[in-house]
């Protein structure tokens, strides 16, 4: 089972405070939005995750092994990916080599032609195996996203992170991630999703973080998270929730989508 | 014909040309001369190619680590003699029936004084010059792999800067140190064949360019088969996606200090082998081969050729060495001389800022690519057609 120890993490940025005794776990395929304002530290957390920044203090550890003082690399072939906030395509590699790079990672003895196949697949999972051989610059800034997403499962981690998938993306490709996620997560993968996106996040999700001010202020069900009055007061700055938190995406037609 | 036969076809055509074209040419030494500098700077730009153009180290030491070649066989060549007896003076280990011997660097030179202690008939050898050309690659790959250490965090400008840093240290150290370097006045160095070379009833002197062509040319092919090999392979793979994006790169799993260290070993162990054949070659290393300008030339040979392509890389070597050659010639225009021995490098310099303009994947790696991805295209739109559809 998947089992994720984040434990009293602190980050301390000279002066600032970015993270302050952050607590969760993660138990099993869970869903996990983790939402906050600007500067309220989720990339911090998310960088702490992957070890690309080392925590001021406390520790994380995924499936009973010790993860924060492992380099990035390392992290990852540990069982967790991730994506970041702006698309990090290769640009200048094919999409399936952009494919083959994690697959290679987590295979030392494998060749390219082991995977093509599996590639190929995912990236028919994907709607874009027509774009196979095209340059990752070339593709829009929907389908970068995609093929982050693509890599995520070459890489075949047990948790993912997935930062701001919804940006900026078309309405259509908004329909390929959700179901990416769904898909994904029912196969037995937990996911950490942040996003702006209030209406797809809480919909999603089947529990919310929220972090304000780099503390971890609410843990719980969309439903009660929702009601709670620390994230009304300091994440929402409304006494009441607004209407939009009440629908959910997919209720809404393409049309009235907000990034349509 | 297929695609990959195409492509199999020039390769294994243009191979053979460089092979069988000396034959004919043996009798023009200038251009023999001309051919085995040019593959020498193929082999510095294609080295360089992989470096910076696949992953991303725009280093400026790569002529440092070609010296740092050439100067530990220049340096293993006067210092270091086989003999049949010890000399008592000098440092020296047994091997078999003969000694290693080492002579003192800095003091006198203690194989003379040593004669002494001989007995008569003893025989002191120079050691081959390959030895000198591996261990010549061996330190060149050292240096690599320390460079390589202390810039792992470095990029772009600072990484730029460090490496003419260091590449300053070698030369002023080899220009300093005179009794060991010779410093200005250059180290000699044997020629790759002392004895001439006899093969097939032919015979060749040590000064005939038909020998170092093909040695030269086989460490041309040698490294090229190596680079290549290496950019098709997982190795490739990961340091195109290290300079495409460090931290997404490890993030997917990619050791990056690893590839990113390797690189530079591999690439310092070709550069310094370069430099090791080509200094025996031409007899004299000087730390003026040190200079920026010799290190902007290989760069500017891989950015016209193009510099994500080792192939595009060593033809735009070949194709500039022999230009910059043929265009000495100075010509008349009325009243007005041109001095084509200054000019060259005025027009080459224009050429290099042409491309760097308007063909950012210089001249000769598109017409690659044109071959090895013609189908790619057809294909994509073909797919997206029927996506479409």
């Amino acid at each position: 089972m998947i089992e994720l120890d984040v434990n009293n993490i602190s980050k301390n940025f000279g002066g600032l405070q970015a993270l302050n005794s952050v607590t969760f776990q993660i138990r099993g395929p869970e869903l996990v939005g983790l939402i906050g304002p600007n500067g309220a530290g989720k990339t911090t957390l998310t960088n702490i995750l992957d070890g690309a920044i080392k925590p001021s203090r406390g520790t994380v550890y995924l499936n009973s092994r010790r993860i924060d003082t492992l380099p990035p690399y390392q992290v990852a072939r540990c069982g967790l990916g991730r994506t970041f906030q702006v698309t990090r395509a290769f640009r200048r590699m094919t999409v399936l080599e952009n494919l083959m790079v994690p697959a290679l990672a987590m295979h030392p003895t494998a060749r390219q032609r082991d995977f093509r196949d599996k590639a190929m697949t995912v990236l028919e999972f994907l709607t874009i195996e027509h774009l196979a051989n095209d340059y990752g610059r070339s593709l829009s800034g929907g389908q970068q996203k995609l093929l982050e997403l693509g890599r995520l499962l070459m890489l075949d981690p047990d948790i993912i992170i997935l930062d701001e998938p919804f940006a900026g993306v078309h309405p259509k490709l908004m329909e390929i991630i959700y179901e990416y996620i769904t898909t994904v997560n029912a196969q037995g993968k937990a996911f950490i999703i942040i996003s702006h996106d209030m209406d797809t996040i809480f919909t999603l999700s089947q529990r919310l973080l929220v972090l304000n001010f780099g503390e971890l202020i609410a843990d719980g069900a969309p439903d009660v998270v929702r009601h709670d009055p620390a994230v009304i007061e300091a994440y929402l700055g409304e006494e009441e929730p607004p209407e939009a938190m009440e629908e959910t995406y997919l209720g809404k037609t393409e049309g009235d989508s907000k990034d349509a | 014909m297929s695609q990959s036969k195409w492509i199999w076809g020039l390769t294994i055509g243009g191979t053979l040309l460089l092979v069988l074209a000396p034959l004919k040419l043996q009798s023009q030494p200038y251009i023999m001369h001309i051919a085995i500098v040019a593959f020498f700077y193929a082999i510095l730009a294609s080295s360089w190619s992989l470096l910076a153009g696949y992953a991303g180290q725009f280093s400026f030491g790569h002529m440092a680590f070609m010296a740092i070649g050439a100067y530990s066989t220049g340096l293993y060549g006067k210092f270091v003699r086989l003999t049949t007896a010890p000399t008592h003076i000098c440092k020296e280990i047994p091997l078999g029936k003969y000694w290693l011997v080492i002579m003192n660097i800095y003091g006198n030179n203690c194989l003379e004084a040593g004669k002494a202690n001989m007995p008569v008939g003893t025989l002191i050898y120079r050691l081959p010059a390959f030895q000198g050309i591996i261990l010549g690659a061996l330190m060149g790959g050292l240096f690599g792999l320390l460079v390589g250490v202390l810039v792992l965090r470095l990029r772009a400008a600072y990484l730029a800067l460090f490496t003419i840093g260091f590449s300053e240290i070698v030369r002023v150290a080899l220009n300093a140190e005179i009794k060991v370097t010779d410093g200005p006045n250059g180290l000699e160095l044997a020629p790759l064949f002392p004895r001439g070379v006899h093969i097939l009833g032919y015979s060749f002197a040590p000064t005939d360019k038909l020998p170092p062509y093909y040695v030269m040319l086989l460490l041309f092919l040698l490294s090229m088969g190596i680079m290549h090999w290496l950019s098709i392979s997982r190795f490739g793979l990961f340091i195109r996606s290290i300079r495409e994006d460090e931290e997404a790169a490890a993030a997917l799993g990619v050791h990056i200090i690893r590839y990113k260290v390797l690189v530079f070993v591999i690439t310092s162990m070709i550069a310094a082998a370069a430099g090791a054949v080509e200094a025996h070659y031409i007899g004299v290393i000087t730390p003026n081969i040190l200079l920026i300008l010799q290190m902007s030339l290989v760069i500017a040979m891989a950015v016209i050729g193009g510099l994500e392509s080792l192939l595009g890389a060593a033809i735009g070597a070949i194709i500039i060495e022999f230009a910059l050659e043929f265009l000495r010639t100075s010509f008349t225009i009325g009243s007005v001389t041109v001095d084509m021995t200054t000019w060259r490098l005025v027009f080459f310099g224009l050429l290099l800022m042409i491309t760097l303009r308007f063909w950012t994947s210089g001249l000769i790696h598109p017409l690659i690519q044109r071959v090895t991805r013609a189908g790619v295209a057809e294909e994509t739109v073909a797919k997206r057609k029927a996506a479409e559809g």
